[in-house]
C-alpha cells in the first residue's frame, strides 16, 4: 500500500519517486500520518493558492503548526486582514528598496569567502551559507550584533519537527519561545527608540486606525526572523549542492555570473526549500473523484508540483537554462514570499562571492544528513571539496 | 475556458485557452508568453506582470484594487490609464475576448 508521510526520514531525504507515485495514481491523496490531503500536481496546486476562500491559511500554514501562531502573521491570516498587514510590511522587501544593501551583502560574502582561501575542504553550511544568512539577516532587519550564533540555532530548531511523534517536541517549542522572547526584546527596543525602519514601523502601526494587535507584532517579526534565517540558509544550501553536483552547470555560472540568476530560478524549482504548506477547507471540494471536507487541511506539496511533467518537461533534469517560469519555489499568489527579492539577490551576490574563492567544487558525502522537518527541506552539513 | 490573447513585446500574438480562477498572469507564464516576469509570485508585490488592456472587454474588468494601483506607481514602462498588473486580473467568463499587450520592459 502507497504512504506518504511527510515527517518520515526518507522523505526528508529524497520525497521526490513518493511524488510521481502521487502525481500519477494519488492527485488527491489522504495521508493518515500527515492527519491531511496531499496535492501535488502543479495545476492544482496553483488552484488551491489563489482559491483563499476555500484553502484558508488561518488555521496556520507550517504543516506541524507552531502554537498560537495562526492568525496572527502574513503566511496564517487571509485576505483582506492579510493584505493590510502585508501592505504595511512589503514596502520595506521591494527589489527597489533592497538596491542599498548589495554592497554591504558583497562585503558580507567577501569577508566569509576570503576565509576559505587555502582550505580544499571545509563544510559550506558552517563555514559560510549560515553566517553569511544570519549576518544578511541581521543588516537588513537592522538587529544588534551579538546575537547572532543563538539567533540561527533557534531559528533553524523553530521549523523542525518530530519524526516520531510527528509533532513539534519540547526543544522546537523552546527554541519558538526564545524567539519570542528575543522579538520582544528587539519591538521594545525600537519602541523606546523608534529609527524610521521595519520593526520600527511595524511595531506601532495600525491598520484602520486600530494598532495591530501584540501577538500580530511579537508573531510577525517572530516569523521575519524565522524565515529570513532558515528559509534563506535552507535555499542557499540547496543551490550550493546542485551546483556541487552539476559541473556543467557550476562552470556555466562561475565562467559567466550573469547566469546565476536563471540557475537560481531552476534550483528553486528542482528542490526549493519551501517543500510543502498547508491549508485548511472552509467547504467541502471534490477533486480526482476525491472528496474532502470542510475543516480538512490540505498540504500543498510545492515540490511535487515544481517536478510536474504536465507543466516542466523532463522535470527530472536540472538545466539552467530552462527558465522555469511559474515555478512554487517560492509558493504563489496572495501568500507568494514576501522576501522573493532580498533572496534572489542575497543568494546570487553570495554565490559570486564564493565563486571568486572557490570556483570549482565537488560534494563529499554521498548520503547527506538531512533536517528533520514536514514543512522545509535541507542538509543539516554540506561538505565540499575543491575539484 | 475562457479565451485571452496576450501580445508580446515582439509583436506576437498568443490565443490561450484560460482556466477559470487563475490570474491572467499565471495563465501567461504557465503557457510561456513572452516578456511577464511576475518576480514577485502574483502577490502584487512587484509590478513585473505590467500588461496594458485592450478591446472592448477591457471595460468589463473589474476596477483594480487599491493596492494594484499603488503597485502600478513602480511599472518600470510607460504607465497608461489602461495599464494592469496581469496577477491581479483574474480568469472569468466575464472577460472572454480580452486581449493583454505585456509591457516592453518589466524592471
Amino acid at each position: 500500500m502507497f504512504v506518504f508521510d511527510p515527517y518520515s526520514p526518507a522523505i526528508d531525504a529524497d520525497p521526490f519517486p513518493a511524488y510521481r507515485r502521487l502525481r500519477d495514481e494519488f492527485p488527491c491523496f489522504w495521508s493518515p500520518e500527515a492527519g491531511m490531503w496531499v496535492l501535488s500536481r502543479h495545476a492544482d496546486i496553483v488552484t488551491a493558492l489563489n482559491d483563499w476562500q476555500t484553502y484558508s491559511s488561518a488555521k496556520g500554514n507550517l504543516m506541524t503548526e507552531l502554537p498560537n501562531r495562526a492568525g496572527a502573521t502574513l503566511g496564517t491570516t487571509d485576505p483582506p486582514r492579510h493584505d493590510r498587514l502585508r501592505g504595511l510590511i512589503q514596502h520595506a522587501f521591494m527589489k527597489r528598496n533592497l538596491e542599498t544593501l548589495a554592497e554591504p551583502i558583497r562585503a558580507i560574502a567577501a569577508e566569509l569567502a576570503a576565509e576559505l582561501a587555502g582550505r580544499d575542504r571545509f563544510d559550506y553550511i558552517g563555514d559560510f551559507s549560515s553566517k553569511f544568512t544570519v549576518r544578511v539577516l541581521f543588516a537588513v532587519l537592522g538587529l544588534p550584533m551579538g546575537d547572532e550564533a543563538t539567533v540561527r540555532e533557534k531559528a533553524v530548531l523553530m521549523v523542525q519537527s518530530d519524526p516520531v511523534t510527528r509533532t513539534k517536541g519540547p526543544e522546537h517549542i523552546a527554541a519558538y519561545e526564545w524567539m519570542q522572547a528575543y522579538a520582544a526584546r528587539i519591538i521594545a527596543l525600537r519602541r523606546a527608540e523608534p529609527c524610521g525602519d521595519l520593526i520600527s514601523l511595524l511595531s506601532s502601526a495600525e491598520i484602520d486606525g486600530d494598532r495591530l494587535e501584540e501577538r500580530e507584532v511579537l508573531l510577525t517579526i517572530t516569523t521575519l526572523i524565522m524565515a529570513g534565517v532558515e528559509s534563506l540558509a535552507g535555499f542557499l544550501v540547496m543551490f550550493a549542492l546542485n551546483l556541487a553536483d552539476h559541473a556543467e552547470a557550476r562552470r556555466a555560472v562561475v565562467a559567466d555570473p550573469a547566469l546565476l540568476a536563471d540557475a537560481i530560478e531552476e534550483s528553486l524549482r528542482y528542490n526549493t526549500s519551501a517543500q510543502r504548506f498547508r491549508r485548511c477547507l472552509t467547504r467541502d471540494v471534490t477533486l480526482h473523484g476525491e472528496t474532502m471536507k470542510a475543516g480538512d487541511f490540505v498540504c500543498l506539496a510545492y515540490g511535487a508540483g515544481n517536478r510536474d511533467e504536465r507543466q516542466f518537461p523532463n522535470p527530472d533534469v536540472y538545466d539552467i537554462g530552462r527558465k522555469p517560469r511559474g515555478h512554487l519555489g517560492f509558493g504563489g499568489s496572495v501568500h507568494a514570499c514576501l522576501g522573493t527579492a532580498i533572496a534572489r539577490m542575497a543568494v546570487r551576490i553570495g554565490m559570486e562571492e564564493l565563486h571568486r574563492v572557490v570556483p570549482d567544487y565537488a560534494r563529499v558525502e554521498t548520503d547527506l544528513p538531512w533536517m528533520p522537518s514536514s514543512t522545509f527541506r535541507s542538509p543539516t552539513r554540506l561538505d565540499l571539496v575543491r575539484a | 475556458m475562457v479565451k485571452l490573447t496576450f501580445i508580446e513585446p515582439s509583436g506576437a500574438e498568443v490565443a490561450i485557452e484560460a482556466q477559470e480562477g487563475w490570474s491572467a498572469m499565471q495563465v501567461a507564464t504557465s503557457k510561456g508568453v513572452e516578456g511577464i516576469d511576475a518576480e514577485c509570485g502574483g502577490s502584487c508585490a512587484c509590478a513585473t506582470c505590467h500588461c496594458y488592456v485592450e478591446g472592448d472587454v477591457a471595460a468589463r474588468l473589474p476596477a483594480p484594487l487599491d493596492g494594484e494601483l499603488a503597485m502600478l506607481d513602480n511599472v518600470a514602462a510607460e504607465r497608461r490609464p489602461n495599464s494592469r498588473l496581469s496577477c491581479q486580473i483574474k480568469v472569468t467568463p466575464e472577460i472572454e475576448g480580452l486581449i493583454l499587450r505585456v509591457a516592453e520592459v518589466q524592471s
